[in-house]
């Protein structure tokens, strides 16, 4: 059983395409065999005393240090422009490291200049690579961020995401909350509203608990669509989500959970076997109070629900 | 001097079972009696529809081929794996609202035709080996009020316990709400402490929520469950075929259960672990070895079983040292005082 995580970690992950090539990592290998090969053929292959074992651990470790991170990144990041940069650019530099540990076991003769161009050409074309893949990745970044907006504020914190509506949960809603007590100064205002679907619970005894989570996926981002670019969306627990409106004052407050009820009242989530759901929405909201823990006050929203 | 009187066991049905006809079977943590379709496909359906794969948690509970019978134990490692694949705070209480009136057999067929709660509460408790069985539910009525008690059924370890009571806490939580057609105004208490995060216990149990108590247990005024559920079915043929032994099963206890029942009506003789294994009949080598692969041993059972007592008679009976004393086999007041410090931290008087 200890056993077990190690051999999940081994086992093959499915690696995105590089420029639409499934098997990059094939032709990379190829690439170095065929350097290789021409490595024995024009060259001499050096006695074992003149091996230098440091050069050829330090030159090795990169070339395999490159490989794990190419590995890396294709399993993590989905196929495409970024990705494509970003591998080409490690590429270049485990092909550059690569000749320089052919070097080590062969000598080739001086009148040949294409290793020595190999040699001082890859690595740094790789680097510059990378670096463009580095700066597309931040643009990228900034994209997903704006799309993310709503759904998280000034903090990343993947492990406090809901699996299933890709939203933050009760303990990440009471950070923002303690945030924003600590942000403002000065009566500003800000409210906390909760809602919840009437019947919900019912939804995964009559439906199936997947239907009931493809409804809860279907409110979240029903509710996403009507809120303000500042505001945040959580799911507090069940089929409550919580959110913190920063700024907003009783007016604001009570016209969004007006609106927000409606909305979700007015979804009909079609599930697959063709049942309609559409559940009237229960919304209760507070102001934001400084001095008490936010945790508390969801606690107490949600008690009143 | 005033004779308080005499309370006896028999009258509390729920916490001891009432004497059977045939002894009930006994399973321990190791007991393969736990037919594959009731719990174990249930957690693996809830599983896969949150996107794990049966086969590898199978792997990672060290079930190679599914058995027609499972043991507790192995029920345990497939909730761990369960739990730890999803790393949801939710999953307890998900899976709880799943869990009854369940796929086992004449006990939920029963369950999910029970006329009110009280009748649903009286079949989850007789027929726990096949409802519940991680952790074995006791019913007490009190005055106008019903306590759902939580004990050990045969160990479940410290890890798992939480676990395990709050899934337990939201399947009759959910139950009552899915078959009564209404929320009951459950109070509950937590043998823990108070945990930092409390929204899914405030959202799927209630909000009136005690934590560092004695004992893992929910009450509610018992006049709520005497409405009749829309759903209720008079003269149930399952519950009667039930109550005729037609499931010889579902009446087991487990060990740890089966060792409470057993020591509550004898608390005033002081029981020993030598009569406790005839009872059960096995040597006392081997009944102290049994309990030691349910994690506990012989004095830390039958303290357990004085404090819940104590608990009780202090508590709710509003009975005077000496009495409670009495009750539990201690010469003297004092003697019991300390007893009672060391099984709780707390003094007697503090209580009541």
């Amino acid at each position: 059983m200890l056993m077990s995580p190690l051999l999940r970690a081994l086992q093959p992950v499915p690696q995105a395409p590089v420029l639409g090539l499934a098997h990059f990592g094939h032709v990379l290998a190829l690439l170095m065999a065929g350097l290789m090969a021409s490595f024995a053929w024009s060259g001499e292959a050096k006695s074992l005393q003149d091996w230098r074992w440091m050069d050829v651990a330090g030159e090795g470790g990169m070339v395999l240090m490159a490989a794990i991170w190419i590995t890396q990144l294709r399993s993590s990041r989905p196929g495409g422009r970024v990705t494509s940069w970003l591998c080409l650019g490690l590429a270049g530099i485990l092909l550059g490291e690569w000749v320089d540990v052919l070097d080590e076991f062969w000598r080739l003769p001086k009148e040949l200049v294409w290793d020595n161009w190999l040699e001082s050409g890859l690595t740094p074309l790789g680097m510059l690579l990378l670096t463009v893949g580095l700066q597309h990745w931040r643009v990228e970044e900034r994209a997903l961020s704006a799309q993310l907006l709503k759904r998280e504020r000034l903090i990343r914190e993947h492990r406090s995401f809901d699996a299933i509506t890709q939203l933050g949960d009760a303990d990440y809603l009471a950070q923002q909350i303690a945030l924003e007590q600590q942000r403002r100064e000065g009566p500003a205002g800000g409210a906390l509203l909760m809602l919840r679907l009437d019947g919900f619970d019912t939804v995964a005894r009559e439906h199936g608990l997947a239907e009931a989570d493809r409804l809860l996926q279907a409110a979240g981002h029903l509710l996403i669509l009507n809120l303000r670019p500042a505001d945040l969306l959580c799911r507090y627990a069940a089929d409550r989500f919580g959110l913190l409106l920063p700024g907003a004052d009783a007016a604001l407050a009570a016209q969004t959970a007006v609106h927000l009820k409606q909305a979700l009242g007015g979804l009909a989530h079609h599930g697959l076997q063709g049942a309609r759901l559409q559940l009237p929405a229960r919304v209760v909201w507070s102001a934001l109070d400084v001095s008490e823990a936010g945790a508390q006050q969801l606690l107490r929203l949600a008690a009143r629900l | 001097m005033k004779v308080c009187p005499v309370l006896a066991v028999s009258a509390l049905p729920g916490l001891c079972p009432m004497a059977a006809p045939r002894a009930a079977p006994v399973y321990q943590l190791g007991t393969r009696c736990l037919p594959w379709e009731h719990q174990a496909v249930l957690l693996l359906e809830f599983a896969r529809s949150r996107g794990l794969q049966p086969a590898e948690l199978l792997a990672s509970a060290g079930i190679r081929t599914v058995p027609a019978l499972l043991s507790p134990q192995q029920l345990l490692a497939l909730l761990a794996a369960v739990q730890a694949g999803l790393n949801a705070p939710d999953t307890a209480f998900v899976l709880g609202q799943l869990s009854l009136p369940g796929h086992a057999g004449l006990a939920s067929h029963a369950l999910a035709q029970a006329r009110n709660g009280r009748q649903a509460l009286e079949l989850l408790v007789a027929h726990s080996a096949r409802l519940s069985p991680l952790l074995t539910p006791r019913l007490l009525w009190h005055e106008d009020e019903l306590l759902l008690l939580w004990t050990e059924a045969c160990g479940v370890g410290a890890a798992q316990r939480n676990f395990v009571v709050d899934m337990q806490m939201s399947a009759v939580t959910s139950l009552c709400q899915w078959l009564g057609g209404r929320r009951l105004p459950w109070r509950y208490s937590f043998n823990r402490t108070r945990p930092r995060d409390l929204s899914q216990h405030a959202v799927f149990l209630g909000a009136d929520l005690q934590f560092d108590c004695q004992v893992d247990a929910m009450r509610v005024p018992a006049a709520c469950l005497d409405e009749a559920w829309p759903r209720g079915v008079a003269d149930s043929m399952a519950a009667q075929a039930l109550a005729q032994g037609a499931d010889p099963g579902a009446a087991g206890r487990g060990l740890l259960a089966a060792l409470d029942d057993h020591l509550l009506p004898r608390l005033r003789e002081a029981p020993t672990l030598e009569q406790s294994a005839l009872a059960f009949g096995v040597s006392s080598a081997t009944f102290k070895r049994h309990l030691a692969q349910h994690g506990t041993h012989f004095q830390a059972q039958l303290d357990q079983v004085r404090t819940h007592w104590a608990l009780y008679l202090l508590l709710l009976q509003g009975q005077s040292h000496e009495r409670v004393a009495q009750e539990l086999g201690f010469h003297d007041r004092s003697n019991f005082r300390r007893s009672f410090k060391r099984w709780t931290g707390l003094v007697p008087s503090l209580l009541g």
